[in-house]
């Protein structure tokens, strides 16, 4: 098939060469026979007789070769697309018209799949990853939460379903000490503590330096570190003479000893790695019942599949439950391929998206199709006479494909550019990290699939018009007037049917946008407990030796306070650990003072703030009962507590909780329990976004916790993102070398909490217009030419006695026909549709009457004025022109 | 002329191509003479299909042509058999016997 082609392309391209060829050997024939003959004794003019004799036509024969080669059809092919492109130059508005409209929907397509492709489809840069799972712990109180790295031993031991386990923990680090000269700004970045065989699981090789080794995964450790590839040419310029340098992470020097590929990709953003052996001796380490921010990342053994690895880490989970009661009561295991991880919460969105992009490139194909048709009609007579004149039907389905498909390619070229451009704004619009380094561009395979919507587009819009043109019957078509007469009723009813699709395609599309509006306008108007107006947020982490006891933390977070308050335009500032919405969180378990003691797993787990006082105030969150924090509330001070609402509903339901006391962890035997008394009560804050219900909250007086890291939040009488720079200068004062993170707005914080439904309903809306447009430009065409085509008989029923508002009304009949057909169609599929993105929806039905009622009176409110346009042309009809026209 | 020149089957073109291939490259008018030759002049192959019959089992990649120099020194286009030529060769000598065959035992019995 290949080699055919090849052999058939190498006749057409190299004619010339194959012609001379193709001489040369009848030469040499004609030669040869001739010296046949005047050897046998001919004359030669008698052998050159015979010899003309033998050859018969000369040209006849050559051209029979030709054939034989197949040089043919690649000629149609090459006449066929200069005819296309002729076709195209004769009537520029269609062309411009439908390359537009299919260039929006190649375009649009193009855009989503190279999502679709980077998050989804891309393999992970990882050697075999689908022997790759990622484990978390579970309980029935939290969800997933990280592993303990006793346990993480445990299963290590135990597991033989996994070739190799390895431990990550995510952290970040306080990073300075790059630039010698120490004039360096200090910075914050991430990075993972990894078991020394972490990477080697991968597939995973440094481009620079070595490896982790196993005496790394031990206490006493060295202290090194690996660079990602990205940071090695951002603070190293790529030097080559890295390793061996040290960086101080943390105030701590590391020695590099390697460098990460560049295209290294991990499930957090990971600017360093640095060996677990590092992290054995520290007590939250070895502490069963502490859960950090480690996962674990295992490796299937050859042959093992996912059910018989979660079935053993079921077991295995039962086993250290019973041995260990008090810190692994009700724990238990959950594994993930690491796509799933990578890919998140984003798979419905990328998906409901690459559903909606079709739609609007079958709105695209439906409207080019119908474009098509109608030039197609005004051709039936040229097509007739072809086939008159001995074209074969195939010759000339043939023609109109290739017509369409040299439409679309150049549609196609044109949606690249719309693509390119449509990437980098979706670029813009996502979050950094929302993709976790997902590549998103114009890949290979991304182009690839475009050409296969190329190719797919050039049938779905060419093969309505192929069928159509070339039924006429070519007699009664050849003995029509000169005029392009009405076409047949079979084309009308199919331009029709093309324009009923597109307005039930749109209205699925603007039904789906219309229910992630719906949702996030519930989701936006729900109370987050706080008030987000004017507060900004940022945070800091110590990290260095000098913040290694408890006083001077607490003397660093005072004066930042004091400085804070000193600033002109701050309202209130506080500090807080467990912000809203900032993604910290720490929560414990606690024992109310006189309460009956449940399962080790059933303990109330509120999460802990360690809050400054006038955080309440300064957040805006409502005060219930009792008082704030004051500054009275010191170290040295009665430990006291304030609890959210949603604790004191379910623990003291018809008392007052103010007074009452309660401990943190379980009962003991061994030590005397440290009671803390409740001074006060909030009201319920959205920590973990806002389609979450409110959990059990506990606020403690930071100097009785002592936080190593903290954000601090300001409210300000002025726009907050203004006072960044003074607040940085203010708390450069006090620490130079201290960084500072993540500074946003309570507002943008909010904002990025329901990113993936602002996105997903932007880009739906932009679908949703475009389908509402394209929508009425098919309405508008069908009927316009409509009433182009009944001109003659608007003027015999307007010479009857018809009034022009009778003909008007007949028109608009139509279009209404066709939308009430179509809101019809569409309002059904959607119904079935809808539901496919239940998840993306926050406190609406996907079946929600408002929304599909909404649409579709829209629809028909757009389709009427799309008749409309054409219609009101009919007034304009003078009976004696209409019918001098014939 | 004493000899009685037959029309070629249909079909059978192919088959005396590839069979005269089979004994080594040759180029068009030798392929012609050798049939001749071979048939005791009964079969002549017209100029006016033999060529289209040569380029058209090149394209389907059982003869391949190549440039060389004829018994007389002169440059000619010389054909060979390819692998799959060699198959198809197979192919066809094994239908033609059986047609053959079975032609003949119809005439046998009639």
């Amino acid at each position: 098939m290949l080699s055919d082609l090849v052999f058939r392309a190498r006749s057409l391209f190299r004619q010339k060469a194959v012609e001379t060829e193709l001489d040369d050997e009848l030469r040499f024939h004609f030669e040869q026979q001739l010296e046949k003959y005047i050897n046998s004794g001919l004359t030669k003019r008698e052998a050159l007789r015979r010899v003309r004799i033998d050859f018969g036509g000369l040209d006849q024969l050559k051209e029979e070769c030709r054939e034989a080669r197949g040089v043919h059809m690649m000629e149609n092919l090459l006449q066929d697309i200069r005819y296309g492109l002729r076709m195209l130059r004769k009537s520029p508005g269609f062309t411009v018209v439908a390359l537009l409209t299919l260039a929006l929907g190649i375009g649009a397509n193009t855009a989503i799949f190279s999502v679709v492709y980077g998050v989804l489809l891309r393999p992970l840069p990882y050697q075999n990853p689908a022997g790759l799972m990622v484990l978390q712990e579970t309980t029935p109180k939290v969800g997933t939460v990280g592993v303990s790295y006793p346990n993480f031993q445990d299963w290590r031991a135990q597991s033989h379903m996994f070739s190799k386990l390895a431990a990550v923990e995510s952290v970040a680090f306080n990073l300075a000490g790059v630039d010698p000269a120490g004039a360096d700004q200090p910075e914050n970045i991430s990075g993972a503590v990894v078991s020394s065989d972490f990477l080697s699981m991968l597939g995973v090789r440094p481009v620079l330096g070595r490896n982790f080794d196993s005496a790394q995964d031990q206490a006493g450790s060295a202290s090194v570190v690996l660079l990602s590839y990205q940071l090695w040419q951002s603070h190293f310029a790529g030097a080559p003479n890295v390793l061996g340098r040290t960086v101080a992470l943390n105030g701590r020097a590391f020695t590099i000893i390697g460098v990460l590929p560049q295209d290294f990709r991990w499930i957090e953003k990971t600017d360093v790695l640095e060996p677990i052996g590092l992290r054995a001796n520290d007590p939250e380490f070895n502490e069963r019942g502490d859960r950090g921010d480690v996962v674990v990342l295992g490796r299937l053994a050859p042959g093992v599949s996912f059910a018989q690895a979660r079935a053993e880490m079921k077991g295995i989970a039962a086993r250290l439950e019973k041995a260990y009661p008090f810190s692994n009561d009700q724990f238990g295991v959950a594994l993930q391929p690491i796509r799933d991880v990578f890919v998140s919460d984003l798979r419905p969105s990328v998906l409901v998206l690459f559903g909606a992009a079709v739609f609007v490139l079958l709105i695209a194909c439906a409207n080019v199709a119908n474009l098509f048709l109608m030039r197609g009609a005004g051709r039936t007579k040229e097509i007739a006479l072809r086939i008159a004149v001995g074209a074969s039907r195939s010759r000339i389905i043939h023609q109109i494909l290739v017509e369409s498909f040299v439409l679309a390619f150049l549609g196609g070229l044109l949606s690249l550019a719309l693509a390119f451009a449509g990437i980098r704004g979706l670029a813009r619009l996502l979050p950094v990290d929302m993709l976790s380094g997902a590549n998103v561009n114009l890949s290979g395979p991304v182009l690839l699939f475009t050409g296969a919507v190329v190719v797919l587009c050039t049938f779905i819009f060419g093969l309505a018009p192929a069928s159509q043109s070339t039924r006429p019957d070519v007699q009664s078509e050849l003995k029509e007037s000169g005029r392009a007469m009405s076409s047949s009723a079979g084309q009308g009813r199919m331009r029709g049917a093309l324009a009923i699709a597109e307005v039930s395609l749109a209205l699925i599309l603007l039904v789906g946008a219309g229910l992630m509006m719906k949702s996030l306008y519930r989701l936006l108007s729900v109370d987050p407990g706080f008030r987000p107006d004017r507060v900004l947020t940022m945070n800091m982490s110590l990290r260095t030796a000098q913040y290694a006891k408890d006083p001077a933390i607490l003397n660093f977070w005072q004066r930042v306070l004091d400085q804070v308050h000193q600033l002109p335009g701050v309202e209130a500032a506080a500090l807080g650990t467990v912000v809203p919405l900032t993604g910290n969180h720490s929560r414990n378990d606690i024992t109310l003072e006189g309460m009956a003691l449940p399962k080790p797993g059933s303990f109330p787990h509120p999460d802990v703030h360690l809050v400054s006082p006038g955080y309440a105030r300064t957040l805006g969150v409502p005060l219930q009962r009792g008082r704030e924090f004051t500054d009275a509330d010191t170290e040295n001070a009665p430990p006291v507590a304030m609890i959210n609402a949603a604790l004191a509903r379910q623990f003291f339901a018809r008392q007052d909780p103010v007074g009452k006391r309660f401990m943190f962890g379980h009962p003991s035997t061994e030590r005397a329990p440290k009671w803390i008394t409740i001074v006060g009560v909030a009201g319920d804050t959205k920590l973990y976004g806002l389609a979450n219900p409110a959990r059990l909250e506990v606020y403690l007086p930071f100097r009785q916790g002592a936080s190593s890291e903290m954000t601090l939040i300001v409210k300000s009488g002025i726009e907050p993102a203004a006072l960044t720079s003074a607040i940085r200068y203010a708390i450069a004062s006090i620490d130079k070398d201290q960084p500072i993170s993540d500074v946003a707005t309570m507002h943008q914080l909010v904002s990025n909490s329901v990113s993936t439904r602002r996105i997903t309903l932007i880009l739906l809306g932009v679908f949703g217009a475009l389908a509402l447009v394209l929508g009425a430009i098919g309405v508008y065409g069908v009927l316009a030419y409509s009433v182009a085509q009944r001109t003659h008989e608007i003027g015999i029923r307007m010479a009857l006695g018809a009034r022009g508002g009778d003909v008007l009304r007949m028109i608009l009949a139509q279009g209404a026909r066709i939308a009430g057909a179509g809101v019809v169609i569409g309002i059904l599929a959607s119904f079935g549709l809808t539901r496919l993105m239940t998840n993306l929806l926050f406190s609406v039905s996907p079946a929600d009457p408002a929304t599909f009622a909404a649409v579709a009176i829209v629809l028909v409110l757009v389709a009427l004025l799309a008749s409309y346009i054409p219609a009101r042309r009919t007034l304009r009809v003078d009976p004696m022109i209409a019918l001098r026209h014939e | 002329m004493p000899t009685r020149h037959l029309d070629l089957p249909q079909g059978t073109l192919d088959l005396l191509i590839l069979r005269t291939l089979a004994l080594g490259p040759q180029h068009g008018w030798g392929i012609s003479e050798r049939v001749q030759q071979i048939s005791s002049d009964v079969l002549r192959i017209q100029q006016g299909s033999l060529y289209p019959a040569l380029h058209r089992l090149e394209r389907k990649g059982w003869i391949k042509p190549r440039w060389g120099t004829s018994e007389n020194n002169r440059r000619a286009k010389f054909y060979e058999l390819t692998k799959s030529g060699r198959r198809q060769l197979e192919v066809e000598e094994d239908a033609w016997k059986k047609l053959t065959a079975a032609v003949a035992q119809v005439l046998g019995t009639a």
